[in-house]
């Protein structure tokens, strides 16, 4: 592993650059591959980052900076991959939340958040789609349909979301440690 | 402070529960609407953050730590945020091979996806709510808007022109 200053620098500018220009943690995956494969690190290190990424909480966008930056550079380089995905973002979301908080008693704003709610709700329900699919495409199995209803009957009951999470997770380490089910 | 440590632990427990940035949705919702942040401003929240490029999880973290406690809440929101993944991705990378063999965490984070996908039905039938003034409007939004994404549409492009045309018809 090289430890040298123009990698971490490198690194950064290319995090800088993801996340500028990808809409979403998980979009930034297909651009991060393009940057990143062949040039710093080999095909099989991007499958591994990924794949651990995607099996430890948190969010993933960030957990596959981790991993791309110590590939390339060491602890240095996952410090300045962690610094080219958080700036960007929140700089900017900093920005324009700063903005809106003068707008909060105007009309149009009441408006436009009227009319973005379904559109909002729309997308949780398509992402919250995208979830169940890829979760039940890997294990296509009545576990995946017990957690799923058992949870919702804890939601509808109103059990606080942390314990019904918490729950969900313990069941999926006692229902697939059995691998011969 | 007091309520700074309590943003803290919002986006630590958020970040230690979910599978991935938009999956914190919904358990964001519980933990901070009504007792935080607005209705409105969640709304805002996640529709300015599929708008805007980067990661969607940190910019709901700024967002709602802004509302709440300014630059500092802001900043707190965030470290409470970075910090889950940081401190396990480091332990990974020093027990890398060892936790390879140990699947629990895996059937953990497995575990939990199917239950934050029906926690995020919840939440989405909540925020769906807040269109009420529109009525069947809404609805119709809701429904172009879903078959929009999944013929591909992207999400900040929908999300833009849903909010247009709320502030177009339905401004009071």
């Amino acid at each position: 592993m090289k430890m040298n200053f123009s990698v971490w620098l490198r690194l950064l500018q290319m995090f800088l650059k993801v996340n500028i220009l990808s809409p979403s943690g998980p979009a930034s995956v297909g651009f991060l591959y393009e940057e990143s494969v062949g040039k710093i690190m080999t095909e099989e290190q991007f499958v591994e980052a990924v794949g651990f990424s995607n099996v430890l909480p948190g969010s993933e966008a960030l957990k596959l900076a981790m991993f791309v930056g110590y590939a390339a550079g060491g602890f240095p380089g996952v410090l300045s991959a962690l610094l080219g995905a958080i700036i960007p973002p929140t700089v900017l979301m900093l920005i324009v939340s700063a903005l809106l908080q003068r707008f909060q008693q105007e009309n149009w704003l009441m408006g436009f958040v009227a009319g973005m709610s379904p559109a909002v709700a729309a997308l949780i329900v398509f992402v919250s789609w995208e979830l169940f699919r890829v979760s039940a495409r890997k294990r296509i199995d009545r576990r995946v349909l017990l957690i799923a209803t058992l949870s919702a009957v804890a939601f509808w009951a109103e059990i606080p979301s942390p314990f019904v999470l918490l729950g969900a997770g313990i069941m999926g380490v006692l229902l697939f440690g059995r691998r011969s089910y | 402070m007091d309520i700074l440590l309590q943003l803290f632990w919002i986006f630590l427990k958020i970040n230690l529960l979910s599978t991935s940035g938009p999956a914190s949705v919904g358990l964001l919702y519980d933990e901070v609407v009504g007792s935080h942040v607005t209705q409105a401003q969640f709304v805002q929240a996640v529709g300015l953050s599929s708008v805007l490029p980067g990661s969607d999880a940190l910019q709901l973290a700024m967002y709602v730590g802004y509302a709440v406690a300014g630059i500092p809440g802001g900043m707190v929101a965030l470290a409470g945020s970075i910090l889950p993944p940081t401190l396990i991705i480091l332990g990974v990378t020093v027990v890398l091979h060892r936790l390879r063999r140990e699947a629990w965490l895996s059937n953990f984070v497995e575990g939990l996806a199917p239950a934050i996908s029906v926690l995020m039905l919840f939440t989405a039938w909540k925020i769906f709510q807040n269109g009420d003034s529109m009525g069947w409007w809404a609805w119709a939004v809701g429904v172009v808007s879903l078959v929009a994404m999944i013929l591909k549409a992207p999400a900040r492009f929908v999300v833009i022109v849903a909010g247009i045309i709320g502030a177009y018809f339905f401004s009071r």
